[in-house]
Formats: C-alpha cells, sequence, structure tokens
C-alpha cells in the first residue's frame, strides 16, 4: 500500500479507508471497495463485502476506531451501530469512509502515513 | 430425538385451532419426557450474542451454557415445551449466524437446517428469530433474510428492556405491521420474560410469510441487495437511532485493547489463574486427601484382610481418592474461564493475539478454542467449528491437545507437589511457578508445531477476522455455578465411572496370579501387570520410567488422570503390610529421582494420553488421517522431550 503524505488535503480524503484511521477517530462510511489485500479471488472480496455489510458497514453509517494494535492497525477494532468488531487490515481496507471533522480541527497532527505502512 | 414423522410440507398454517384458555401458564417438562407422534419443529435463529440461547432456556427451561463469544452453541440443542393442551413443541437452538450466507460451519449448519437440507433435521414448522433490540440493523437484517424463505415466522425482539433504558426507541406493533409477522418483545434473562412469545406460539396465529426463494434454495446476490434496501427503508422509516453509549465501555476497550497495556493484562490474567489453581486449592484439597485417609483406615479397620479389603483399600479408595483430591483444581481453573467467557473479555483476548498467532499461521480466532482446551481438549477441538477457514481450523485442531487440559492436572500436582519444594520465590510460590513453566511449554510448543505445519501449508487462502467483541457485562452469578456444577458433575462420573472400573481391572491385574510361595519381592511383581510392566521397561528405560510408570500409562491412556490413580494402586499394592494406605505423594518423593519426575512432567506435556481426544479429532475432521497423525507426531514429541529432559536433569542434579 503507497504511503501518501497528502492524505490530510481535502481532495485526498475520499481515498480515506478505515485502516488509515488513528485510535479515537470518528468517521462516516462512504461506501465498500474490493480490498486489495486479498488476493484469493473475487469470490472471497465479494463475499467479505457483503459479510461487512451485513455487519452494518453501509454508507452513511458512524464508525469510530477504538483501538489499533501495534504495529500498522492489524487489527483494529471498530464501534458501528451500538456494536463493536474486530477487523485485519485487509477487511478494514475495504471500507472507504469519510472523516466526521472538517481537516485542520483538533486533529492529531502524527504522521498519518507511518501509521498506515504495512507490514507485508 | 429423532422422530420418523416425515416432514410436512412445512408452510402451513398452526395445525391446531387457538384454544379459549391461552393466558393459563404453560407447563414445560424436560425433553426425556413422553412425547406425541407428531411433534411441531421450533427452530431459535439469530445473530449471536442475541440471548437467543437464554430465550432457549426460558422457553424449554433446559439447563445449558449461556456464554458471551460468537460460536458458543456448536452443538445441536433441543429442547421440549409442552404447550397447555398437552401439544408437545421442539425447540431447536439453531448456531448464531449473522446471513444465510455462511462462513462458517456454525453458520452453515443453521443455514441447512432451515432450507431443510440435513437429513435427520427437516425444516421447521416456525422460525423464532430472535432480534436483540439492542442491535437491531443486525437483527432486522438477518429476520428479513430468514422471512425471505417464506417459513411460518415470528419474531422476538430481545433484551427489549436494555434498549428502552439505552434510549432505543422501537414499536412493535408498527414492526409486525410493516414486516406482516407476530412481533413480541421478550427479555430472556427475566422470569415470565417469554410468556408473551408461548401464547403466541401456543395459539397457532403464525403467519407464513411469501416466500421469494424457492424451496429448498439459497439466495443470489440481487436478494442480499434487496435485503438491504428493504433493511434501511425499514430503519428509516420506524425513525431507528443508535443506542446511547455507555462512555466506560469505550474507556475499559481503551486499556483492555491497547497494545501493550492490554497484552500485559492479558498475560496478568492469565498468571493470576493459574497462580490461584495452585494456591487456592490448598486448603480444600488437604481436607480431600484426610478425608480419604481416613475413610481407607476405616475401611481396613472393619473389613477382615483379604481380597476384599484390598479392592476397596488399594483400587476403588486408593485409586478413585488420589484423583478426587483434584476437583477443587479443576473447579478454580473452570471458574475462571467461564467468568472470563460471560463477561466478554475472551474475544478481546483473541484481538490482541491475532497478530502474534497469525505470524504460525493461526487466527485471533483460535484463541477460544485453544483457551478451552486448558480445561479439556475436547469442547476445544469442538468449538473449532467457528473457525472458516479449513486450513486454519485443521491447525488449531492439530494442537488443541498440547493446551494443558485439566486432566493432566492430577498428573502435574502430584509430581510437583512431591518433587518441588514449596518454597517462596518473591511473591510467588515455587510450586506455582513450575505449573505455570509446563504450561508454557504446552503453548510454546504448540506455536512451533503450528509454524510447521503452516511451511507445509500449499494454499494459503486468505480468510478474514471479523469478530464481534460483545459489550462488556457481569458475569451472571447463576450461569456460573450452573456451569461449574456440570464441570463437577462430568468429573465426578469419570471418577465413579471408567475410572473406578480401571482401577478395580488394574487391581486384578496386579493381584493376580499371587506370588508362589517363599517369593521375597512385592506382590505385584510376580503378577500379570508387574510382568506387562517388566516388558514395557525396555522400552520406557531410556526415558528413566522405572516399571510402576510403564504399568501406570497404559490404562492412563483411556484418560490421563487415570495415571495417578493407577499409580496410587500400583505403589499400594507393592507396599508392605502396614504402609497400605499410605499417600503417594511421599512415596514417590522418597523413591523417585528428580530426573525421572522431571522427565514424566515433559511426557505428559506432549503425550497423547486420551484416547476420547482421538475420537473427537476423527469425527471433526471425518477422517482416520489426521487423529492417526495426531498421536504419532504427539508421541514422537513426547519420548524426545522426555528422553532429553531426562539426561539434561540427570545431568545437571
Amino acid at each position: 500500500m503507497k504511503t501518501d503524505p497528502s492524505l490530510h488535503d481535502a481532495g485526498a480524503r475520499r481515498h480515506l479507508s478505515l485502516s488509515d484511521l488513528y485510535r479515537g477517530e470518528s468517521a462516516t462510511v462512504a461506501g465498500l471497495v474490493e480490498s486489495a489485500h486479498i488476493d484469493s479471488g473475487r469470490d472471497a472480496s465479494q463475499s467479505l463485502i457483503t459479510r461487512l455489510r451485513d455487519l452494518g458497514f453501509v454508507p452513511g453509517a458512524r464508525c469510530e476506531v477504538v483501538a489499533r494494535m501495534w504495529p500498522g492497525g492489524n487489527p483494529i477494532a471498530v464501534r458501528i451501530g451500538g456494536s463493536t468488531f474486530a477487523l485485519r487490515r485487509a477487511e478494514a481496507a475495504a471500507v472507504r469512509v469519510q472523516l466526521a471533522h472538517e481537516p485542520g480541527v483538533a486533529r492529531d497532527p502524527g504522521p498519518r502515513a507511518g501509521a498506515s505502512a504495512v507490514a507485508a | 430425538m429423532n422422530p420418523a414423522s416425515p416432514g410436512t410440507p412445512g408452510r402451513v398454517q398452526g395445525p391446531a385451532p387457538s384454544q379459549p384458555d391461552l393466558r393459563a401458564p404453560a407447563r414445560f417438562i424436560s425433553m426425556d419426557a413422553a412425547v406425541e407422534n407428531k411433534p411441531l419443529r421450533i427452530a431459535l435463529v439469530g445473530v449471536p450474542n442475541c440471548g437467543k440461547t437464554a430465550l432457549f432456556n426460558r422457553l424449554t427451561g433446559s439447563r445449558q451454557k449461556v456464554a458471551n463469544y460468537p460460536g458458543v452453541t456448536v452443538e445441536r440443542r433441543e429442547g421440549e415445551l409442552v404447550s397447555t393442551d398437552g401439544r408437545s413443541l421442539r425447540v431447536l437452538d439453531l448456531p448464531g449466524t449473522y446471513s444465510l450466507n455462511p462462513t462458517t460451519l456454525d453458520e452453515a449448519i443453521t443455514r441447512d437446517v432451515l432450507l431443510g437440507r440435513l437429513a435427520d433435521t427437516p425444516a421447521p414448522d416456525l422460525v423464532v428469530c430472535v432480534v436483540d433490540a439492542v442491535h437491531l440493523p443486525i437483527g432486522l437484517r438477518l429476520a428479513l433474510e430468514v422471512k425471505r424463505l417464506g417459513l411460518p415466522m415470528v419474531l422476538a425482539l430481545n433484551r427489549m428492556d436494555v434498549a428502552r433504558r439505552r434510549g432505543v426507541k422501537i414499536d412493535a406493533a408498527w414492526l409486525c405491521g410493516e414486516l406482516g409477522v407476530p412481533v413480541v418483545p421478550t427479555v430472556a434473562v427475566r422470569r415470565g420474560g417469554a410468556d408473551a412469545l408461548v401464547e403466541v406460539i401456543e395459539a397457532g396465529r403464525w403467519i407464513a410469510p411469501r416466500a421469494f426463494i424457492p424451496a429448498g434454495q439459497e439466495s443470489s446476490r440481487e436478494d442480499a441487495d434487496q435485503i438491504q434496501h428493504d433493511l434501511q427503508g425499514l430503519l428509516s422509516a420506524s425513525g431507528y437511532s443508535p443506542p446511547r453509549e455507555n462512555p466506560w465501555f469505550g474507556r475499559i476497550d481503551a486499556l483492555l485493547l491497547h497494545p501493550v497495556a492490554g497484552l500485559l493484562i492479558l498475560l496478568a490474567v492469565l498468571f493470576v489463574m493459574f497462580q490461584a489453581v495452585f494456591s487456592w486449592a490448598e486448603a480444600p484439597m488437604t481436607w480431600i486427601e484426610g478425608a480419604m485417609n481416613a475413610l481407607g483406615v476405616f475401611t481396613a479397620a472393619h473389613l477382615p484382610a483379604g481380597p476384599l479389603a484390598s479392592l476397596l483399600v488399594n483400587g476403588v479408595i486408593g485409586g478413585a481418592g488420589s484423583v478426587l483430591v483434584f476437583l477443587p483444581q479443576i473447579v478454580i481453573l473452570f471458574f475462571f474461564i467461564l467468568a472470563l467467557e460471560d463477561s466478554g473479555y475472551l474475544p478481546r483476548a483473541a484481538y490482541l493475539l491475532d497478530r502474534l498467532m497469525g505470524s504460525v499461521g493461526l487466527s485471533g480466532r483460535a484463541f477460544i478454542p485453544l483457551l478451552s482446551s486448558h480445561a479439556c481438549a475436547i469442547p476445544g477441538i469442538m468449538a473449532t467449528r467457528t473457525i472458516p477457514n479449513w486450513r486454519d481450523r485443521l491447525t488449531t485442531i492439530m494442537i488443541a491437545p498440547l493446551m494443558t487440559c485439566s486432566a493432566r492436572l492430577p498428573v502435574y500436582g502430584l509430581l510437583i507437589a512431591a518433587l518441588i519444594p514449596a518454597k517462596s520465590i518473591g511473591p510467588f510460590n515455587q510450586q506455582g511457578l513450575v505449573l505455570f513453566t509446563l504450561y508454557a511449554a504446552g503453548i510454546v510448543s504448540a506455536l512451533l508445531v503450528a509454524f510447521v505445519m503452516k511451511q507445509f501449508a500449499r494454499d494459503r487462502q486468505y480468510s478474514p477476522l471479523m469478530l464481534e467483541l460483545p459489550d462488556f457485562q457481569w458475569p451472571h452469578a447463576g450461569n456460573l455455578l450452573l456451569g461449574l456444577w456440570e464441570r463437577v458433575k462430568i468429573f465426578m462420573s469419570r471418577v465413579g465411572g471408567i475410572i473406578l472400573a480401571l482401577m478395580i481391572v488394574l487391581w486384578f491385574l496386579s493381584s493376580y496370579p499371587e506370588p508362589p510361595p517363599g517369593a521375597t519381592g512385592p506382590a505385584i511383581q510376580y503378577s500379570l501387570a508387574g510382568r506387562l510392566g517388566a516388558m514395557l521397561e525396555y522400552v520406557f528405560a531410556p526415558i528413566g520410567f522405572n516399571w510402576q510408570i510403564a504399568i501406570a500409562l497404559v490404562p492412563g491412556l483411556a484418560a490421563r488422570e487415570v495415571a495417578v490413580a493407577a499409580l496410587g494402586t500400583v505403589y499400594a499394592m507393592s507396599a508392605a503390610g502396614d504402609d497400605l494406605s499410605a499417600a503417594l505423594e511421599p512415596v514417590i518423593a522418597n523413591t523417585w529421582s528428580l530426573a525421572t519426575g522431571a522427565s514424566l512432567l515433559a511426557w505428559y506435556v506432549f503425550a497423547p494420553q486420551c484416547l476420547s481426544t482421538l475420537a473427537v479429532v476423527k469425527r471433526e475432521t471425518n477422517s482416520w488421517r489426521y487423529p492417526l497423525i495426531m498421536a504419532g507426531y504427539l508421541f514422537a514429541l513426547a519420548y524426545i522431550a522426555s528422553f532429553i529432559t531426562f539426561r539434561v536433569v540427570r545431568a545437571w542434579a
């Protein structure tokens, strides 16, 4: 996964996925896409998307990253619709999100690029 | 539990007319009561953690475990509900599932039952779909999916009390109108909380919704899209808003799921658990030991000396008694496991360990089966059904017997007490530390075996984690006591059943034939068991086992703790007159070298001394191949480990 320092920019925000969020950060689900981390075929990707949707990852749903495992946020714990789910990086990458905050407002200036580095 | 009744082509309205005395309380009787020829079949369906199992208990009065992590209901659970007019209703508790598009074996079972695909379980006459009102969207989505099958259906809106407290507004009557099936609020954990549901079931006013899916077929992706569309429409029309968050849950999770603090807490929890097994159990174990000794002395004093007295004192009291002593330790271990399970902590431990376990080719989901295996490998291996990927599941099954099950505790407990001095090192008990090391040895070797298996695996299909971390709750004291009581019953029936029977056989083998006149050695050396032990000694001498251990290992194949009872019998039989009731522990302390004891401990870390485990592996993998591989590799590891331990300890001590 490429580490793009421009993720803070307004234009890049739509490329943000759940796996890029910091701990404690809230966002709104924008949609589900096929995860680049899953190489076992389209069927597996599709059934992953279906299951995520079944669990409540639907466009418009509010979610919050409750915990990120070190290193690289794999897995993460996500609070959504009153439930908490543990997702690995590959699953979290399939969830496109929009940040709840506007950029520049009370945000941790830490290196997002570093946080999203993948240990392959 | 398999009625010969042909599957009525279902989809009919309740076959009996509603009774006038609907309001009368339903009478519930247990499953073994007489049943009518054609009982109605009711299936409970719901997502994991929706309170489905609690509702099942409420309906049938059946006593069973209610736990908090996804997938505890791996077995087929059926109960009986007898209606006020005497009709028999069969209630089937299906494994929890998020969807009828399964990713695990458990979920596949639920789908197959609903589609009528299982040979011995026809499609139910009525589906009770249990929806957790606190987590409405997930449950309602499943309900919509089940509804499309066209089976007669009732929706139970469970946990209504908690939902109201947390500000979820949902109108059952409105929902009933929208869905076109009866919607009944329930509170499964409260007495009388399911009465309304029972009334609806008894009244037979069930409605079979329109089937969208041809009988016996699975839903397609287009169906899933339609269901999602319907769900969103339903939710926005109902004015649904998510439940208010309890701020404490977030704070506790921030700590418990922290990469460093969380792992330290997990380690501390496990360490306290294993320390407690030793230190809390000390006093009750002394009482039981004293009572068994007194019983032995009393029996010997009041019976004429002869074969009967010998059988009772050496075989029954000496053998079974030496296992009974370990009851307190087993109770404490299960207390911790049940409490952790009930509180919702176990899936969080799975989250913490997912990365670490992933590096040796295991899923974090394997943590729950592996922790259960610390109580007993059999429920542990059965719990692997919640692991979606076959490779992950097989690896977990193959290493489950390496976890230190409670049947090893009698063996470890005996040897540690006999050979390791009970002194304190800092705040820790030295015996507890050795026990912790043995547990750690099991876990570390399991990870190594998993790593080796990973290297041999050809298909590495990715399988997601997607584990729900349920809201915290205080362990329910009633559930906890019930779970402990079940464990005590199982243990006692093993002591009273298989262990006792084997002890009597062993007593016979070690008593006959009697020694020839003028023999000088202990009588047991001339018996069948003595001769067998002498032969086995050739095999076991390189790893430091004497002939008494060699004999004890043979009945110990049936169950690990039997070896302790067998040692008790063998030593009691080889002792001279007065020492008959002498406890096993000092005998071992005086006659075994530290190297022999350590070698036997190493043997027990690995050896597959449990036929029931191998039988379960055969059943779960549906092949002889894996139990045979398992027995082979475990015996090999056991022999190698004992060989090395024996040589190293002997050279060093």
